[in-house]
């Protein structure tokens, strides 16, 4: 009872975004993320002050999982960043300044909150059926027969983090790693529903990045004096495998909640060893030639196993489990008695590998879906930041599969999409309020707003001083370097479009990007040779950045909505 | 010292703390409601717009905010909606109330009397002023309600009989239901999500079983995703469990499966035994059978067709090997509600492994449609298909969101609506009362003229329409008299005993003196003190005189004076009433009944009804303190629908509509609402009620004083005994 203190009362703060403090934080972040943003973004260094790991990045998911802040409303706008790179890996950093962009513009607007939120749902909905619709502009097929966009997907993913350091050479090299790498998991007779395998990235730093490598099946790293003890097998057919779940030390296992007695000169150690040997004898009886164990081995089970040339290898770890499994088609063994014979597996070949000053023992599958992607790099912070790039690409392959459509990069569906909201709130109004009760005029602020936060997203592109424009017809985007020296004939300067498809050839006109340009349908037909034959494209994953700007646009009305805040103090 | 530490307790303090309270709640009020960010003291962060939530999560100080809460708890636990509209109704109440005293203070001023004399004054009036509440809110609202409002009623059910659920009537109410309680961005979203689970979940038509089951079990028969946008919540068949498989076996075909409490592998000793091991060998055969006993009720199960092991605890590696070589699918380690939900479910009871083994079939196994990994969002569940044998056909909601705050505001709204429709199945076994309350409440008041006015015979026309009613009632008596026979049945007491049972729901807390929430269990002894009181009416209402004037300070005399005070005025606002039925519609409105489950448009109907028939009332009352209370609750009913109609302009304009609704009563037309969706009738009842009770507590306090003790153990009714 004494302990009983009351509690003590909440901060309640209304109209949160319009004060100061919240606004200079909202900027904050803002700045963080939007100096981060694309091919030339700058790097962020995160430290804590006290030694230790220092990240340095571009990337959202590792710049926002090691930023702590403290304002309720920044860990909604964070957290549901955070919450979407998790599930979709790519377009973070679009996400988080669209939305910024959004609170920002939309503030200045000072329209009722219930306007703002119907409204931008209205024109959330109009962007996603267009991007989703046949007439779009901006998306083009993916063609899984040939490589070239794929690879050109993952280019402009690897291009996008600069802090992992790749030069171009590099950049080609460890594209087509990922999609060899992506190719593999892909099983070779699927009909119907077809179940990806896994690729496995293996850590190899201090190397050079162009000794990565990919290889089909599984690693497994020992020391050399572990693998020089191993016998080498000489069988021409396939290896039989027994994978063990359960522990191989002798000990006793559960008991029960009862106790048990053990009378005086019993051992069960011995029990446990001769129950051990039996399972040798039987392993060895049908023929097992390769065990491995997820914990450990009793060392005279070990070497009874050895002496009858079967490679026994512990500790393997619950991580590899589930790809061994798959890539075996063992059934994991939870028994020390009598195993049936279907629970062995079967691998090719085994090898043993040394990568750097590394050593592995390398499985080599018949048929299967793992591969093991060894990834190099220079140092521990770029290796750290290469593979996150290389989970992402590998995910929106994977996304594209489902999905085989991508949207035009380097700013261009931005632009493009802009476009056709401006030109579509302003000729066709009635379609887009049908039933509200919002003014035409307020529309046509809002969509203002909404556009001019897309378009402030393609600007975080240029860090440099440069100028961006964008054509008359087309809706992309084009940028003008900032050393450039300053010609009246601005057409000579521009030489292509960001995403790459379109080049200065054609008769096109150029605005400014944040000039006011009377709105424009536009245009959508591109020849397909044109697609074809561009072979380096910049693109992005369709589902991945469509999810990115329906949670931008949700996350910013939801913080518009905010009447109060109440901290609890407690 | 006492008076640093004793504030007065009046309305002008009350009214503070509602006003700031009621300018937090009444921005997430109504479909224009705005979102509230909550943190916990964890760091989390929440979104609501959930009134009791809010007021909560405020953690107060101020003595009477911290009352005014434990109010709108108390009023939640009953009905869980309304926090918010408890909250604007009490503060236009409280406004009211100040408004008269601000004007009877300037004649006080002059005859300068000592401020604290004056304090005293006021607390006595308030005092009076709260019990004219209490009279009111037990005595004359039921009538109002019956009588007037009943008749603009409209009911959930297609048919009333069957309590067959209307689709569409669901849907509007759902989505009035959501308006307050989701962003405005997805009520419509949440609303059809909602809609569209009960109607896949229900077999039959009446959904009460199933919104029992899926209320008790709401946890486990949803699953948040975050990091998605919300559009792609979806409801599922089958029920998803949020565990992963720890072996899955693809299979089809007849699919059967084992719910297990406990591990299938025999142990060495179980507890409270003892195992003795004398020898190796000894210690090797045991191993080796429990090796054997396992694997041959693995493969025992297997042949039986079991094709999945539901374990509520952690099985040994073994049993998962041999699970896994006979293509059986395990799920370990559920939790005991999701246990008990697929027990209710499929109605199958556990497994326990057999000690002899026979080939027989084993008893409890349950038929699976399908079992399967499923995906969402890169994280794997385990999607089942059960049969189901009771009313309701398993499907799982899964509900997406870009932060976890934003899913909870969601389930937390999902659940609401739940209990709300429960409440509403339950309202209905009062309902099917309260049709004979309806016409019983009108022969009451004959009841009421019969004694007030020493028996004078009812005029023809009234006499006409009573008498069926005596039908009514006896029949109602003879299962009374069941309960009661001790009863004297004479021309009097018959039909206050009607008049009892019906106003049962409404008149209980009346009728105790302290607690004002007193339950329907204390029936039968209040029925006897009504009697009695009855019958004693004479001699209390002298008691009253005297023991008013004498002791009008403690609090339980002047609780029971109130009851009898009831009494009287029973018998003078009898005139009124009686011409009531006369008015014209009373043939139309004596056969009407107020159906299960009743409802009316949302967007201040029932406000501006209610507000309506109360002036018409007030206008008819002869008493000045009457007048007084009806108007201002009158008046404070319409600050409900103000907040309402804030942001509309022009024709949807607050001023506007309530002229169109006012002149619509007059002409007798129906009533046109701007707004689509409708409200439980039963909730907005108990809301008034639950805030003319807070009110009345509010009033009779007239000092607060600070103990520096157990703050827990600080209680306002103390403070009068100190002193």
């Amino acid at each position: 009872m004494s302990r009983l203190e009351a509690k003590k009362p909440s901060l309640c703060k209304s109209e949160p975004l319009t004060t100061e403090r919240v606004r200079t934080t909202l900027s904050v972040l803002k700045r963080i993320v939007t100096s981060c943003y694309g091919p030339s973004g700058r790097l962020k260094q995160l430290h804590n002050g006290f030694g230790g790991y220092v990240c340095t990045t571009s990337q959202s998911s590792a710049l926002l999982s090691h930023l702590l802040v403290t304002h309720p409303i920044l860990k909604i706008l964070t957290a549901s960043i955070q919450n979407h790179v998790s599930s979709f890996s790519d377009c973070g950093l679009f996400t988080a300044i669209l939305c910024c962009n959004l609170i920002e513009n939309v503030q200045r607007l000072g329209l009722t909150p219930t306007t703002v939120i119907r409204l931008n749902k209205h024109l959330l909905s109009l962007c996603i059926s267009y991007l989703k619709s046949e007439t779009c502009g901006c998306r083009i097929p993916v063609d899984f027969s040939s490589t070239q966009i794929l690879l050109c997907l993952v280019r402009s993913i690897l291009t996008s983090k600069p802090a992992c350091m790749l030069t171009r050479k590099e950049t080609e090299h460890v594209s087509a790693l990922i999609l060899r790498a992506f190719l593999l998991t892909i099983p070779e007779n699927a009909e119907g529903h077809i179940i990806l395998g896994k690729s496995l990235i293996v850590p190899l730093k201090g190397q050079r990045v162009i000794d990565s490598t990919v290889l089909p099946g599984i690693l497994i790293e020992m020391s050399e004096v572990q693998l020089m003890r191993l016998l080498p097998i000489k069988k021409s057919t396939a290896l039989k495998v027994a994978l063990f779940c359960t522990t191989l030390s002798g000990d006793t296992s559960d008991t029960g909640e009862g106790t048990v007695v053990v009378s005086y000169g019993v051992s069960l150690e011995n029990a446990v060893s001769d129950q051990l040997l039996n399972l040798g004898r039987q392993l060895i009886s049908d023929h097992v030639d390769l065990v491995l164990c997820q914990k450990v081995i009793h060392p005279s089970l070990k070497q009874f196993l050895n002496m009858h040339r079967i490679i026994a290898i512990d500790r393997i770890g619950v991580t590899l489990m589930e790809p061994l499994t798959k890539m075996t088609g063992t059934q994991p063994i939870g028994s020390l008695g009598s195993i049936c014979p279907n629970s062995y597996g079967s691998v090719k070949d085994v090898c043993t590998a040394k990568f750097g000053s590394k050593h592995f023992f390398h499985l080599i599958p018949n048929e299967a879906t793992i591969c093991s992607l060894l990834l190099c790099n220079r140092n521990d912070t770029a290796w750290d930041e290469l593979k996150l790039t290389c989970q992402t690409a590998l995910h929106v392959l994977q996304l594209t599969l489902k999905e085989p459509w991508a949207l035009l990069g380097g700013g261009c569906t931005e632009t493009h999409l802009a476009a056709y909201i401006r030109h579509k709130t302003h000729n066709d109004p009635e379609s887009i309020l049908k039933d509200d009760e919002c003014t035409q005029t307020e529309l046509q602020l809002i969509a203002e707003a909404f556009c001019s936060a897309l378009e402030s997203v393609v600007g975080s592109l240029e860090h440099d001083g440069g100028e961006i424009l964008t054509d008359m017809k087309y809706g992309h985007l084009w940028s003008v370097h900032a050393d450039s020296p300053c010609v009246a004939n601005w057409p000579d300067l521009l030489s292509q479009c960001g995403c790459g498809l379109y080049n200065s050839q054609e008769e096109l006109n150029w605005s400014f990007l944040r000039s006011t340009c009377r709105p424009f349908v536009p245009q959508s037909c591109f020849p397909h040779e044109a697609v074809v034959s561009a072979s380096n494209l910049t693109l992005d994953c369709l589902t991945a950045k469509l999810s990115g700007l329906q949670v931008a646009v949700e996350t910013a009305n939801l913080i518009l909505d905010l009447s109060y805040v109440i901290e609890d103090k407690n | 010292m006492l008076s640093s530490m004793a504030a007065a307790g009046s309305v002008k303090a009350a009214l503070q703390v509602a006003e700031v309270l009621e300018a937090i709640v009444s921005c997430c009020v109504g479909p224009e409601g705005r979102q509230v960010l909550c943190t916990k003291p964890t760091g989390e962060v929440l979104l609501s717009r959930n009134g009791g939530r809010l007021l909560e999560a405020l953690h107060l100080e101020h003595p009477i905010a911290r009352m005014i809460v434990d109010c709108v708890s108390s009023h939640l636990k009953k009905t869980v909606d309304g926090a918010k509209t408890f909250i604007i109704f009490l503060c236009h109440l409280l406004r009211g109330l100040h408004a008269i005293t601000d004007r009877e203070k300037d004649p006080l001023m002059c005859e300068n009397i000592q401020t604290h004399g004056r304090h005293w004054k006021n607390c006595s009036r308030w005092k009076f002023i709260s019990q004219a509440l209490l009279t009111f809110q037990t005595q004359i609202l039921d009538g109002i309600m019956d009588q007037y409002l009943s008749r603009h009623f409209l009911s959930i059910f297609s048919s009333a009989k069957e309590r067959t659920l209307c689709r569409s009537s669901l849907e509007l109410l759902l989505e009035a239901y959501f308006c307050g309680r989701v962003g405005r961005n997805n009520h419509k979203f949440i609303s059809q999500l909602m809609c569209d689970y009960f109607f896949k979940c229900m077999t039959c038509k009446s959904g009460i079983g199933v919104f029992e089951l899926v209320d008790d079990h709401f946890v486990e028969l949803n699953v948040g995703v975050t990091g998605l946008p919300v559009s792609d919540s979806r409801i599922i068949a089958g029920l998803v469990l949020q565990k992963d498989f720890s072996v899955y076996r693809p299979a089809d075909g007849d699919m059967r499966m084992v719910i297990v409490t406990e591990t299938i592998q025999p142990l060495f000793s179980t507890s409270g035994s003892e195992f003795i091991l004398n020898s190796e060998a000894q210690f090797q055969t045991s191993q080796f059978w429990i090796m054997e006993k396992t694997k041959a009720i693995m493969k025992h199960l297997h042949s039986q067709n079991v094709k999945l092991l539901i374990s509520s605890v952690k099985q040994p590696d073994l049993v998962s090997y041999y699970a896994g070589v006979n293509g059986i699918s395990v799920v370990e380690c559920l939790s005991s509600e999701e246990v008990s939900l697929i027990r209710r479910i499929i109605g199958l009871s556990p497994f326990v492994p057999p000690q002899a083994f026979s080939q027989c079939e084993i008893p409890n196994t349950a038929l699976v449609k399908f079992c399967k990994p499923l995906i969402l969002r890169s994280k794997r569940y385990v999607h089942l298909g059960l049969i189901s044998t009771c009313a309701f056909i398993p499907h799982s909601i899964v509900l997406c969101g870009p932060v976890h705050g934003l899913i909870e505001q969601h389930e937390d709204a999902l659940h609401g609506a739940l209990k709300m429709l429960r409440q509403l199945f339950k309202d209905l076994d009062l309902n099917y009362m309260t049709q004979t309350n309806d016409q019983n409440g009108t022969s009451s008041l004959f009841i009421y003229k019969n004694s007030g006015e020493s028996y004078q015979a009812p005029d023809p026309g009234n006499g006409s329409i009573q008498r069926p009613y005596q039908d009514t009632v006896a029949e109602n008596k003879d299962a009374w008299k069941k309960t009661q026979t001790y009863l004297k049945v004479h021309s009097n007491l018959v039909i206050p005993d009607v008049e009892l049972e019906t106003y049962i729901p409404y008149s209980t807390p009346t009728l105790t003196p302290t607690d004002t929430f007193q339950t329907v269990e204390t029936l039968t002894c209040l029925s006897l003190e009504r009697n009695r009181l009855t019958d004693y009416y004479e001699p209390l209402l002298k008691n009253n005189s005297t023991a008013y004037s004498t002791r009008g300070n403690r609090i339980e005399i002047s609780y029971e004076n109130l009851q009898v005070t009831n009494i009287t005025r029973k018998g003078s606002m009898l005139p009124v009433s009686c011409k009531l039925p006369n008015m014209g519609t009373s043939q139309s409105y004596l056969s009407s009944s107020m159906p299960a489950g009743c409802v009316l448009p949302v967007g201040g109907n029932f406000e501006i009804l209610l507000h309506y028939y109360l002036l018409n009332y007030a206008k008819k009352c002869h008493q000045s303190e009457e007048t007084m209370v009806s108007m201002i609750i009158a008046n404070a009913l319409l600050g409900i629908p103000k907040v309402l109609y804030k942001s509309k302009t022009g024709k949807y304009s607050f001023p506007h509509t309530y002229i169109r609704a006012v002149h619509a009563l007059q002409t007798n037309q129906p009533l046109v609402s701007s707004q689509t969706g409708l409200e439980s009738v039963m909730g907005k009842y108990q809301l008034l009620t639950s805030v003319l009770q807070c009110l009345t507590k509010i009033l009779t306090i007239d000092m607060v004083i600070t103990v520096k003790r157990h703050p827990q153990k600080v209680h306002n009714q103390d403070s009068e005994d100190e002193l």
